[in-house]
């Protein structure tokens, strides 16, 4: 019998994707139109993971709105009392599988607001697609409604990263960026506003990212970089708001053979024959770790379980050292999934995972992991969304030789620890 | 739709609640933009998981569970597989909102059964599968009769109210379909059921051992560390036990009426609490043999309490903290501070009920109604040494450069009964003595110093 429901599940829905894109733009208060619940959850799910508290709000629809409101009623509600508190520069509005079950025309109310609230208004429903679609679909929305058509280019990069890059990835991908001399603006941008930092008090909107204004004036990019399989399109999506735009794609910037590509390509946008030194000696550190840690990673079976993009990127760091991936589980269907070298690969969840699993195995995958390896003693990296257990989530790095060189000792160490019990 | 807007009406007007005697509105609708807080499913989530040997089926797209699974600490000794910490979701698509999700429902149902082989199945619905329609009643009496487990529809969807109501919903559930449903093999003199009681932390394991050392047994718990079978002949229990939380108070009253078992509502946070609680339970039973031993076990743990407590007493005399929490916290942890020597100046009552507010008149002095406004102020007026509130309030106690106590956050130590306040004294000193507070508030070489 195939298994008709999922048992713990590893997908998450669109509508959280859709709150981490807005919570990368400065001043943005995300507005989920559903139920008190669906933000609650989401709120608290992204507070524990990131140790810091996540801005959003809620329409509230109840079980009266639900049937007698086509959203007019609760969402320019929601706005007033938002509004009425603080001045977001940005509302965030996106859907959940009750009002899409309603069927509420958002458009149409957006566009009735619109005159005196900035906003944006994206369709994700959580009964389809996954993280990394509601993601992707909320900056379609942004490019769509907000970036304005230009003619002229100017020193700048635009950079779409995927959604399970950390705040310091992307922080990291910024400065590499720039040390090639262009100006960056990563759409969108948690690298400041879910880093973890102290400030000077705790705020009701997103903290830092990207301004409303920046965003407008993305149409000036000399080009857009994404990385990602999930973000592709939108890197093509913003090229339509200037003819003059190129774009750089990179399914993946993880191991030496992607980087160097990443790097290469940026040598020759930028014309120059050779990068900072400081990339010169990350790769050799890379070289250098990737021989290091061969000895324990090579023949290593793992097993694979986070959003696509994220085990693409994983795959092609571990890979490298003679890392042989077991199993590929994926909590929704990608195209980039054929790229991992892996003779199982299967749209499942955790239950799914558990055939794969014995003390020889590393398991890379989120917290809901320590519990598969205390039953089958397996090592246990943890990666993706949700992480409550181990602190500092929003700094790893497993990006270019820099973030490769880290991850390949780590799992090195992973594995080595888990031999000695 | 399935959802029972008589019930839900009554249990907002409960007659048992304090508030509802005092002002005409119900428990209040979550205004759009202006709502914290989970919905009526998290609240039947939170009173029923912890039926570690039935399954909890979610019928629902992702987010409902794919957020929420393997999120709260209550333990439980089951031996079997432990489904508090496991997530199972029928996972409706845009086909099942199209074609409805029976099907679907039915066939996980089959599925669970044949792999998992659990004591009972409850079965959430949640919004979208409200709004489809899915007949879940007549799927879960079907498969009831077909395979002889309690097949419970819990109908707590989450647009109907908040996580109290989903809670007191799940709680109908469970007195409709469960309680009374099977006879114990006997019927002890002295049996209480624990209600409300979701042992978090295992704080319901820091007293439960006491209260059997006194002579009373433990019939059942809603629901910590709970059993299926017991839960079924809750009924012949002879004291509820409202545990802190006040959202099953409607059960215990229906209870009441229905099987002639009083209730009563304690807490057992810090030593005078937890102390009174027994006295309360102990007392109901008006037997002279078990008041006796119950007041020789509380003077023993008394005892053996306050000399583990002596070093931490020391660091603790005299200081001062002020406390902003919410709900029975408000008090109930208040108390428990106090029991370890500290001075409590004020409390925030702006996340209390009406019946909390009354309450923590009588331990604290000062009641705080803003605290965003009132509390930085208090701290400087009253020399105050230690904020007890939420990661909100971090920024003021690093400004006034004193220790903090998250008290919000998810905790995962038990701060229950006589053990946990050794708990919470063994936090609140390291908290006091660990100089990250101080250090965190220094400026940095390039700012220009305010002081």
């Amino acid at each position: 019998m195939l298994k008709p429901l999922e048992v713990n599940p590893l997908k998450l829905s669109q509508p959280m994707g859709a709150l981490l894109a807005f919570l990368g733009i400065k001043n943005c208060m995300p507005l989920m139109h559903g139920a008190q619940g669906c933000a609650s959850f989401a709120k608290v799910f992204f507070t524990r993971h990131f140790n810091d508290p996540i801005a959003i709000q809620t329409t509230a629809v109840n079980d009266i709105t639900a049937v007698i409101d086509g959203g007019d009623y609760s969402i320019s509600e929601a706005v007033k009392n938002i509004t009425s508190k603080v001045t977001p520069e940005l509302i965030g509005l996106f859907t959940t599988g009750l009002t899409e079950t309603k069927g509420d025309d958002i458009r149409g109310v957006a566009s009735m607001l619109q005159p005196q609230h900035a906003m944006v208004y994206v369709h994700t429903p959580d009964f389809e697609g996954g993280l990394e679609s509601g993601y992707a679909k909320s900056i379609e929305a942004i490019i769509e409604q907000l970036v304005e058509p230009q003619e002229q280019i100017e020193q700048k990069i635009t950079l779409i990263p995927h959604v399970s890059m950390t705040p310091l990835e992307v922080e990291r991908v910024k400065e590499q960026i720039e040390l090639f001399g262009w100006s960056v603006f990563a759409l969108p941008d948690i690298s400041e506003s879910l880093d973890g930092h102290l400030g000077q008090k705790q705020g009701a909107l997103s903290s830092n990212g990207i301004s409303v204004s920046q965003i407008k004036d993305l149409g000036s990019s000399h080009a857009v970089i994404t990385i990602g399989n999930s973000v592709y399109n939108r890197g093509e999506k913003l090229c339509t708001k200037n003819q003059k735009m190129k774009h750089l794609h990179f399914d993946t910037i993880g191991g030496l053979k992607a980087s160097d590509i990443f790097y290469s390509k940026l040598m020759s946008l930028s014309h120059l024959s050779q990068p900072h030194a400081s990339i010169m000696r990350w790769r050799k550190r890379l070289q250098d770790a990737l021989l290091d840690t061969h000895f324990i990673l090579g023949g290593c079976k793992v097993v694979l379980a986070c959003e696509p993009d994220q085990m693409l990127s994983l795959s092609s760091i571990l890979t490298e050292a003679g890392v042989e991936i077991k199993a590929v589980i994926s909590p929704v269907k990608s195209d980039v999934l054929v790229n991992i070298p892996s003779s199982h690969i299967i749209i499942g969840d955790l239950d799914d995972v558990e055939e794969f699993l014995d003390d020889h195995t590393l398991l890379i995958t989120n917290f809901h992991g320590e519990r598969l390896a205390k039953k089958y003693h397996n090592a246990l990296l943890t990666r993706g969304f949700p992480n409550y257990e181990t602190l500092g989530n929003q700094l790893k790095d497993d990006t270019l030789y820099q973030g490769s060189t880290q991850l390949l000792f780590e799992v090195a160490n992973c594995m080595q620890a888990n031999h000695h019990i | 739709m399935m959802v029972n807007k008589k019930q839900i009406k009554e249990l907002l007007n409960e007659s048992a609640c304090t508030h509802n005697e005092q002002k005409k509105s119900s428990c209040d609708k979550p205004k759009p933009g202006a709502t914290s807080g989970g919905c009526a499913f998290e609240g039947a989530q939170i009173a029923l998981f912890p039926f570690a040997d039935a399954v909890h089926l979610v019928h629902a797209p992702s987010t409902c569970l794919g957020a929420s699974w393997e999120t709260r600490a209550t333990p439980s000794s089951y031996e079997g597989e432990n489904n508090t910490y496991l997530g199972y979701c029928t996972n409706v698509t845009a086909h099942d909102v199209i074609f409805g999700g029976n099907k679907k429902l039915e066939d996980s149902i089959e599925y669970i059964i044949e792999h998992k082989n659990p004591k009972a199945i409850f079965v959430y619905e949640t919004c979208v599968t409200a709004m489809i329609g899915d007949d879940m009643d007549n799927i879960a009496s079907r498969m009831e009769a077909k395979y002889g487990i309690p097949i419970v529809v819990v109908h707590a969807p989450g647009f109907v109210g908040s996580k109290n109501l989903g809670s007191r919903l799940a709680g109908e559930a469970v007195l409709d379909k469960l309680i009374g449903t099977k006879e114990p093999a006997q019927i002890h003199p002295f049996g209480i059921n624990l209600i409300g009681e979701y042992n978090v932390t295992g704080d319901m394991w820091q007293y439960t051992p006491i209260l059997e050392k006194i002579g009373i047994k433990v019939v059942s718990t809603l629901a910590g560390d709970g059993r299926i079978e017991n839960i079924q002949t809750a009924h012949r229990a002879k004291l509820n036990v409202i545990v802190c939380a006040k959202s099953l108070v409607t059960l215990c009253r229906k209870m009441e009426e229905r099987f002639g078992i009083p209730y009563i509502s304690v807490s057992f946070y810090g030593k005078r609490d937890t102390s009174n609680a027994i006295r309360s339970i102990v007392g109901a039973f008006k037997n002279e043999e078990l008041s006796r031993k119950a007041e020789e076990i509380i003077a023993k743990e008394e005892e053996a309490l306050e000399s583990r407590l002596l070093p931490y007493r020391e660091i603790l005399q005299g200081k001062k903290a002020i406390l902003n929490t919410g709900g029975n916290k408000s008090w109930s942890i208040a108390s428990a501070l106090q029991d370890i020597g500290i001075e409590v100046v004020a409390t925030s009552i702006a996340k209390a009920t009406l019946e909390d507010i009354e309450i923590a008149r009588q331990y604290v002095p000062i009641l705080i109604k803003s605290p965003a406004n009132e509390q930085a102020k208090l701290i400087d007026e009253h020399n105050v040494d230690i904020l007890l509130a939420g990661g909100r309030s971090l920024y003021t106690a690093i400004k006034k450069k004193i220790a903090f106590v998250d008290v919000n956050q998810e905790k995962k130590i038990s701060y229950g009964a006589y053990g946990g306040l050794e708990n919470l004294a063994k936090d609140v000193c390291a908290a006091v003595k660990n100089p990250v507070f101080r250090v965190v508030g220094t400026p940095a070489p390039w700012e220009v110093s305010n002081a």
